[in-house]
């Protein structure tokens, strides 16, 4: 499934990009996310605690960056599997200076197996949408938290 | 397949389920026609569930101020066939007459449904074009909220853990009000592609838009159209305009956006000719 966006982080285009490669701001926006562990150079182990209307899932999996191109794009590779499916998604990030703000505009593809895929097909793409729209907002408060160093 | 084991209890007050679900790890049980399918297919295993079928004072219809109070456990049917909101708030018994089949209709709440926030029920809809409210009730205290607010997102609701919603409360409309809900379904589960509820009042029109995008909402753009134009096919034609629409394999975004302008302008045209 193709998935596609923008949203707008009021930091400027280096700050953003940051951002976005700091494990431990990953790990703060992802929905359900303790914490990302590092296995090798831009890819990290992690644990994600999924609660969706009465489902909930533990998927386990990595999360890679790849294709650096500071500070303009770079893609996000996040596979997990758990006992209701699995899923995979890669997307390219390109981060377009605006002011002081930078517009991030993501662009991927999706994967969804397992359980979950197969009587779930109606609510895979709102779902993948609602994740990524918690993710955007979750750093939008964390830039909000934290002023620039 | 048969769900993972869990708790199940039938408390008889309030306060009980209140106290049951405060244990952590409950879900509350207001129909069970969503919950119930995801224990089976073991993607929801709750370790308790809270049956509020026997807490008393969760089911009927009455009307208080000016406004009609409906039980969070009113069944789907209930709210169809019901004389008072037939004559004083017809968009919600026909909307309710519209959702899933007879079974459906019999076991699911419109509670149930409300707190689901599934985005492709139909409830939503017509709960927003009629300026719905939602009682909350937590220990020790209530909070009403406007749908509007209640409702944040995809299976996303402003209920808070340990909360329970008890009741929705609508507007009684006024003379001359007229209204109608236009679906398109999917014929295998019975919800919405696409679900337009209409109110027309005074030459003003709110439209509430299900199944079109990750949460129903009120298509305001539209409704400021027709107030200025009183154009139908203007308006409708800007209901799906900046909506990021649904995709899957029922009806692609672009054929969802389509749908929703064809229906928007069958529920106000079905809405206008029933309003004086």
């Amino acid at each position: 499934m193709k998935i596609g966006g923008a949203y707008t982080l009021a930091v400027p285009q280096q700050r953003a990009y940051s951002l976005l490669q700091d494990p431990d701001v990953l790990a703060q926006c992802m929905p359900g996310c303790d914490h990302l562990t590092r296995i090798a150079d831009n890819e990290y182990e992690m644990k994600m605690k999924m609660a969706i209307s009465a489902v909930q899932g533990l998927f386990t999996g990595t999360v890679r960056i790849a294709d650096s191109h500071p500070p303009s794009s770079f893609r996000l590779i996040v596979e997990g599997s758990g006992k209701v499916g699995f899923m995979k998604g890669d997307g390219l990030l390109t981060l377009m200076p605006e002011a002081a703000s930078t517009e991030v505009r993501y662009e991927g593809d999706v994967q969804v197996g397992g359980l979950i895929a197969g009587v779930g097909k109606r609510l895979i793409d709102v779902t993948a949408r609602l994740l990524i729209k918690r993710f955007f907002e979750k750093l939008a408060e964390q830039i909000a938290l934290q002023p620039a160093p | 397949m048969i769900s993972q084991s869990f708790e199940y209890s039938a408390p008889r007050t309030l306060a009980e389920a209140l106290a049951l679900l405060a244990g952590g790890d409950a879900k509350v049980l207001a129909g069970g026609m969503s919950l119930i399918p995801m224990m089976k297919l073991r993607l929801a295993a709750p370790g308790r569930l809270v049956d509020l079928s026997r807490v008393p004072g969760l089911t009927g219809i009455r009307e208080q101020g000016g406004a009609l109070h409906i039980g969070a456990m009113t069944t789907h049917y209930e709210v169809e066939s019901s004389a008072v909101l037939r004559a004083k708030c017809p968009l919600l018994a026909e909307t309710a007459s519209a959702i899933g089949d007879v079974q459906v209709r019999n076991m699911g709440t419109i509670g149930g449904s409300a707190a689901h926030a599934d985005p492709a029920a139909d409830y939503p809809a017509a709960l927003l074009a009629v300026e719905a409210k939602v009682t909350l009730a937590r220990k020790g205290g209530e909070r009403t909220l406007a749908f509007s607010d209640f409702l944040i997102d995809t299976f996303t609701t402003a209920l808070e853990p340990g909360e329970i919603l008890t009741g929705v409360i609508v507007p009684v409309e006024p003379a001359g009000a007229g209204v109608s809900y236009q679906k398109m379904l999917q014929p295998a589960s019975g919800f919405a592609i696409v679900g337009v509820a209409a109110r027309v009042h005074n030459g003003s029109v709110r439209i509430g838009v299900t199944g079109l995008s990750g949460k129903a909402f009120r298509a305001a753009a539209a409704e400021k159209i027709f107030a200025e134009t009183r154009d139908v096919q203007k308006a409708a034609a800007a209901v799906p305009l900046g909506v990021e629409a649904n995709s899957d394999i029922h009806a692609s975004a672009d054929y969802r956006r389509h749908v929703a302008a064809v229906y928007a302008a069958r529920a106000l045209n079905a809405a206008l000719s029933r309003a004086s």
